[in-house]
């Protein structure tokens, strides 16, 4: 129970941008066996969240140089910077589900019957093995 | 971008990086503030009087006592990164001659200094509470206040009295009063007043007092002349 337990706190503070496959619900993630679950990466999601954080950061940057400069007001400026910096935080750290649009499609376990039914011949010491 | 530690990672050292070329914007953007600052001053009542440097010293000492008037006008030195503006006031005078390496030397006092805080940094200044709160309702609403720059002392005692290594001060002659300021920015260097134009900053007009000289030592009623 105290593992299940840390698994879940484990897996809610790594926040990978994943999908797990089969999907299948938390509760009954974790009593399966690790081996028959695995994760999708989504590559698109990760590159997405890289962009939003240095576009959200830059645009933050310029607005609170430009606020500060026109009203005069330092503050103000330092107040947008730490409030638009606290903001892509919120929007880049959390595995939101919009991160995990594109998972990788693999090919299905065990293969298609084309292909595992072909033959294959494998030789090792001068002995041949068949598969 | 993989899980939540590489996202923080990536973003905190995103944003030290933008953090660090705002920064540098604000500390540029003050060559686009032209400054013009102006001051008068004269002295209105010099003194020479006799004293210790402290309470148990033996040795006695010549100490000047410059009051003067200052008319000063350092609001163009207010801008959204102008932290505080320190003004300073020092006598010169040219080391005596013949008084061996000094010589071409210029004696050089601060007789009178000022912090002006800008409304942004009014937390940071030295005062009570309720001169704090009567600075504070001074600026309520405003960001800047380029009007604190504006300076009018008549016949001000000096904040310092001022002596000479050796002691002696009494009949010097050919000494100036000179205005200073420092303009302490929250982003930026520090800087202090030219001696000549660069860019919109125009060096200080005037601010400099004609040359008097300090009067002799001023006897007690009833001493015996030494």
């Amino acid at each position: 129970m105290a593992e299940q337990f840390l698994d879940q706190v484990r897996d809610a503070v790594d926040g990978q941008i994943v999908r797990d496959y089969p999907p299948t619900p938390l509760s009954i993630r974790r009593t399966t066996s690790s081996l028959t679950n695995y994760y999708l990466q989504d590559f698109e999601g990760q590159k997405l969240a890289e962009v939003l954080a240095t576009v959200v950061l830059s645009i933050v940057g310029g607005i609170s140089f430009l606020v500060g400069f026109f009203l005069q007001d330092i503050a103000l400026a330092l107040k947008i910077g730490l409030a638009g910096t606290a903001l892509t935080f919120l929007l880049v750290v959390p595995p939101w589900p919009f991160f995990n649009r594109h998972p990788v499609k693999w090919l299905p376990v065990g293969g298609e019957p084309a292909i595992t039914s072909t033959q294959q011949n494998i030789v090792i010491d001068e002995k041949l093995f068949t598969k | 971008m993989y899980n939540s530690l590489t996202r923080i990672q990536n973003v905190f050292g995103f944003f030290t990086t933008v953090a660090f070329v705002v920064a540098a914007l604000i500390a540029a953007s003050d060559f686009t503030a032209p400054r013009t600052p102006s001051a008068t001053i004269k002295p209105t009542n010099v003194q020479v009087v006799k004293g210790r440097p402290h309470y148990y010293s033996t040795k006695k000492e010549e100490y000047a006592i410059i009051k003067f008037s200052l008319n000063a006008d350092f609001s163009s030195l207010f801008t959204w990164n102008t932290k505080q503006l320190f003004v300073y006031v020092t006598a010169e005078w040219p080391a005596a001659p013949g008084a061996g390496n000094s010589a071409n030397q210029t004696n050089k006092a601060v007789i009178w200094d000022s912090i002006i805080t800008s409304p942004s940094a009014d937390h940071l200044s030295n005062l009570g509470p309720a001169s704090l709160k009567k600075l504070r309702k001074s600026a309520a609403g405003k960001t800047i206040d380029p009007s604190r720059g504006k300076l009018s002392l008549k016949n001000q005692k000096p904040k310092y009295q001022i002596t000479h290594p050796s002691g002696k001060i009494a009949s010097t002659d050919d000494v100036t009063l000179r205005v200073h300021y420092n303009v302490q920015p929250w982003v930026g260097v520090l800087t202090w007043n030219q001696d000549s134009d660069l860019g919109l900053w125009k060096k200080m007009a005037d601010g400099v007092s004609a040359a008097f000289a300090l009067p002799a030592l001023k006897k007690k009623e009833g001493e015996k002349a030494r």
